[in-house]
């Protein structure tokens, strides 16, 4: 299982298809054609394609599977029709955005009008790179892939605003500035929220932090962190409570308001991508990625992708509590939002960084390892 | 950012039907606002000089189309005043009926759109979810789940199916458990009380200046209800108790709303009661002939049928679910009404919006116009 | 009766942990809805289905009514022709103008018989049309489904209406409730000339043209031109429509109670 990785699987994709069109080509094309560099070159891209059509089909997924959840809390049924469940109707809206012709208002800035969700997109993507998925299965060894994680994440409210400013709405603007107060008033307590699990995990790496949660999960003993982690991720995704950004009762549709068509669904595939990434953060720093615990059955954890396919239960459930709580709560106001990220989300997260300290430093960290009800 | 006006409406999620809130803001700080209503101005006033006393009930439920029932039984009442007719007991007691359960269903329509107001998305749909029972009450006896026409001058259209009571019961039964649950998804939750206490206060004085009625009126402690105040209809004869709050905020309007579904739910078992025990005509008797729903053409040349018809004035006001409405009919003896006025709770309601609006968030604006009740039907007429 | 309460004494609820107790509701919910969601997927299932409308309440535990929900609902007219006597009182008391009479086959060929056909692009199902109709002939099925791509399809015959009513659709049972002393066609004798048109017109022929004795001219007094009958009308068959006011050249005719 651990030799299988993302790379290698590729590689033998790329190797596969080049030598069997080497097989028929004449004979110096054929050995142009199966020299290694080739094959190499060949593989980091069938590599990028891999990672962009998981994304992407993941996304897609995590939205059905928002519809049918909030459906159940709604006591509706969600989408039903198109496919199996409603499986394929994401499919079939996001076929529809792509065909719509894209309306861009005449005193709208062209440049950041366009370069605005093409960049939200695109830095959104970038982070499938970096996380990884299972062991082996991400992009290669990167001693600093969560920080690297958190900057590209943190990039999002510059394009947010960039295209706010250039759509030239009152209602896109103040949208724009809500979302930027709002993402860099949330940013310091969730940096700070990881900083307490980069204390005791030792790490910057998401592959060490996961490994050294063999023992015990650390949502039990960073359960601040956690919290504030949580909390962070719900604003820095814009998601009921704190929607604000593109609250549609007061600001239509806030920063997205005046884009129609394919840039919308740029803007909705993005969304969907930073939650899916929320949701794998919380499962690679918290709840032990891509790992179970001991007690669990060798059955369950020994079959082929056994740590995918585990990992995406464990983020599809976590994307759940986030539909759980879109699904009950209302949204708050702007200012209760920054009151409540700077007057408790700090504080909480300062005190989750010194708790963390506390547990390294008097090294009662493997207490929790001793009840199986935390993790391993 | 400096002051700016924005126009809210007449597109727009926050408000509920068509009219356009100017809102002069700095910043987030509303400064001034400026509500505009008329776009949905039908001319349901002079429609009605034009057409036969039972049509105009055709025109009552597109005035308000979240309170057909209500308005129907406003303007029959007016009618019956300016026609000399008595409706039948039981007549009336179908017509409780229909306003209690039509406040019901009303106040359900405002918590979905109120809930949504604030960002709650699952009450929406469990408020609209209940509202359906109601709906398939007012089906299974008027025929239809909006545009009702079930009142007729002189009485209503048709007495109750069979079974009909039993089934109303049940939805009673079902209705109250449902009421504690909204009240757990919103007064259980901190984030509403954040949102929702001390905004938009509208005091007791400010509520009678402006002519603010109902609900609003209510939440600021003022015990006016006309139900109470000046019985129409049997309404003295049923018991039940006037919903108050004080507070005149989102939640006290919010408290007011819940406790007058419990208090229609409580009339409701007892009409309910009464309809079971009681059989009778639900027409009256002395109706002419031209009342009911044929009536005479016009002839050929669209002369008036000589016909001498006893002349008169009819006004009444009823407890509508948005206020108190009323309604003047006047009968120069013709087919047709000569004039016909209303007058629309919602109108004086938002008329106050500067009033409760300005010194809050932008973001406070959707629950306090969601706590208005807004029905823009009725508004413009 | 017991004194006014106030709201706020008796609030239902209070915030727990913040937000537990609403985000339990929702679970609760959710638990529920598992089961059966009150979504009912509506071309798969309909709530007219009475057996359908049973099961779903065992299933969900809503009361949605059994048996009676559907069968008064105002949809489509039905329309049996045979029965029609060209009264036109639908189309008369049709608020939205939306019935026009038009010949059908059959009758005699000076007074062709019309029937009402309906363009339910226009109509309100406010159902006044069959609580007009004297002979119930014109009626309201549960049927509802009329979506089509043209406006002309929109435009119901008489004879697709009758298909309607053959098709034996649940009719709506209710009709108006009439009152007792129902104004009568009265007759203003000094105006009448005996012309006949509405006795001619009557759709129920319940007018009779009667002898009436001619008076004897007084000396210098000239008789006027008329044909020396009277309409009679036969009240228990009336059924009001006024044709016969509206085709009465003389405006001899009109409402009234009769003494």
């Amino acid at each position: 299982m651990s030799n299988v990785t993302l790379y290698s699987v590729s590689y033998l994709l790329s190797d596969a298809v080049l030598r069997a069109i080497g097989s028929v080509l004449p004979r110096p094309l054929s050995t142009w054609i199966t020299n290694a560099d080739l094959i190499t070159g060949i593989a980091v891209l069938v590599f990028g394609a891999l990672l962009l059509a998981a994304s992407m089909l993941n996304t897609i997924v995590l939205i059905w599977w928002e519809r049918k959840l909030l459906g159940r809390f709604m006591d509706r049924r969600g989408a039903m029709h198109v496919g199996y469940a409603g499986l394929l109707q994401n499919f079939a809206d996001g076929f529809k955005l792509f065909r719509k012709t894209t309306v861009q208002p005449r005193e709208a800035d062209p440049l950041g009008f366009y370069t605005g969700p093409t960049a939200y997109m695109v830095t959104s993507m970038i982070l499938f790179g970096i996380l990884p998925i299972s062991s082996g299965w991400n992009s290669g060894f990167l001693p600093l892939s969560l920080l690297l994680a958190l900057a590209v994440f943190s990039f999002a409210p510059l394009f947010i605003f960039v295209s706010a400013w250039s759509s030239n709405n009152k209602y896109s603007l103040m949208g724009g500035m809500r979302s930027a107060a709002q993402m860099i008033a949330y940013e310091v307590p969730l940096l700070l929220a990881v900083v307490a699990v980069v204390i005791v995990a030792g790490s910057f790496d998401l592959t060490t932090i996961v490994y050294e949660q063999q023992n015990y999960w650390f949502w039990g003993p960073l359960a601040v962190a956690l919290i504030v982690f949580f909390a962070g991720m719900l604003a820095e995704m814009e998601r009921i409570p704190f929607d604000l950004p593109e609250a549609e009762a007061e600001l239509v549709e806030g920063w997205n308001t005046e884009y129609g068509g394919m840039l919308f669904a740029f803007f909705m595939l993005a969304d969907y991508l930073r939650a899916l990434v929320g949701s794998i953060l919380v499962v690679l720093l918290f709840l032990g990625g891509w790992t179970l615990p001991t007690w669990v059955p060798a059955a369950l954890t020994s079959f082929p992708l056994a740590g995918i396919v585990w990992f995406m239960v464990k983020t599809y459930i976590v994307f759940g509590v986030f539909v759980w709580i879109r699904a009950s709560l209302p949204r708050v106001r702007t200012d209760q939002l920054l009151r409540v990220g700077w007057n408790r989300m700090i504080p909480l997260s300062l005190l989750s960084v010194f708790l963390a300290a506390l547990l390294v430093t008097v090294k009662c960290l493997p207490v929790f390892g001793c009840v199986p009800s935390l993790g391993v | 950012m400096s002051e700016m006006w924005i126009n809210m409406g007449p597109q727009h999620p926050m408000t509920h039907g068509l009219w356009n809130l100017r809102v002069r803001i700095d910043g987030e700080t509303v400064l001034d606002v400026d509500p505009e209503m008329g776009y949905l101005h039908r001319g349901i006033e002079k429609i009605s000089e034009d057409r036969h006393y039972n049509e105009v009930i055709t025109l009552m439920d597109r005035t308000c189309y979240v309170a057909g029932l209500a308005w129907e039984h406003l303007y029959i009442i007016a009618a019956e005043k300016a026609l000399r007719i008595q409706p039948p007991e039981r007549a009336d007691y179908l017509r409780m009926m229909c306003e209690e359960f039509q406040r019901i269903g009303s106040h359900l329509m405002w918590y979905a759109a109120f809930v949504q107001d604030i960002g709650l998305m699952s009450p929406f749909l469990y408020g609209m979810r209940d509202r359906d029972l109601v709906l398939d009450l007012f089906q299974s006896y008027t025929g239809a789940r909006m545009t009702y026409e079930y009142m007729r001058v002189g009485g209503v259209r048709n007495d109750l199916p069979p079974g009909f009571t039993d089934q109303a019961r049940k939805v009673l039964d079902w209705l109250i458990p449902r009421f504690k649950e909204y009240d757990q998804l919103c007064l259980g939750s901190d984030i509403f009380h954040k949102r929702c206490d001390h905004l938009g206060v509208l005091s007791a004085s400010d509520c009678i200046r402006h002519g603010v009625t109902g609900p609003m009126l209510r939440s600021a402690g003022v015990k006016r209800d006309l139900r109470k105040n000046r019985p129409y209809s049997l309404y003295k004869d049923v018991d039940f108790d006037v919903a108050v709050a004080d507070g005149a905020d989102v939640t006290a309007r919010y408290l007011v709303r819940m406790e007058e579904m419990r208090q229609s739910v409580r009339i409701l078992r007892q009409v309910v009661d009464w309809l079971d025990a009681h059989p009778g005509p639900v027409m009256a008797e002395t109706v002419p002939r031209w009342m009911g729903a044929p009536y005479a053409p016009v002839g050929r040349e669209g002369y008036l049928l000589k016909r001498q018809y006893p002349k008169g004035v009819g006004f009444s006001s009823i407890e509508e679910p948005h206020g108190e409405a009323q309604a003047y009919v006047v009968n120069e003896g013709g087919e047709h009404p000569y004039r016909v006025k209303f007058r629309s709770p919602v109108f004086a309601n938002l008329s106050a919006a500067r009033t409760y609006l300005v010194g809050y968030h932008v973001a406070d604006i959707p629950p306090i116009m969601g706590s208005v009740d807004v029905c823009v039907g009725e508004c413009d007429r | 009766m017991s004194s006014e309460i106030t709201a706020k004494e008796k609030p239902g609820e209070h915030p727990v942990l913040w937000v537990a107790r609403p985000m339990a509701t929702a679970a609760r919910q959710f638990a529920k809805s598992l089961f059966r969601p009150s979504t009912i997927v509506y071309p798969y299932e309909r709530l007219e289905d009475p057996e359908f409308r049973d099961r779903l309440e065992v299933a969900s535990g809503k009361p949605f009514g059994v048996g009676h929900v559907w069968d008064n609902y105002r949809g489509v007219h039905a329309l049996n022709i045979a029965t029609c006597i060209s009264c036109n009182l639908c189309a008369f008391s049709c608020p939205d103008v939306c019935i026009e009479m038009v010949s059908v086959p059959g009758g005699d060929p000076k007074h062709p018989k019309k029937c009402p056909q309906i363009d339910y692009g226009k109509c309100s199902y406010c159902g006044f049309c069959s609580d007009a109709c004297p002979e119930g002939c014109l009626t309201m099925t549960t049927r509802y489904e009329l979506s089509t791509p043209k406006r002309s399809e929109m435009v119901y015959s008489p004879e697709k209406l009758h298909e309607i009513f053959r098709s034996k659709l649940p009719m709506n049972p209710i009709r108006l409730a009439r009152p007792e002393n129902e104004d009568a066609i009265l007759l203003d004798p000094p105006l009448c000339i005996g012309c006949n048109a509405c006795s001619r017109d009557c759709p129920t022929q319940c007018i009779t043209m009667l002898d009436i004795p001619k008076p004897e001219a007084k000396p210098g007094e000239k008789l006027p031109r008329r044909i020396w009958k009277e309409p009679v009308v036969n009240d228990s068959d009336c059924v009001r429509c006024g044709t016969c006011i509206s085709v009465c050249p003389k405006e001899c005719l009109f409402w009234g109670t009769r003494k």
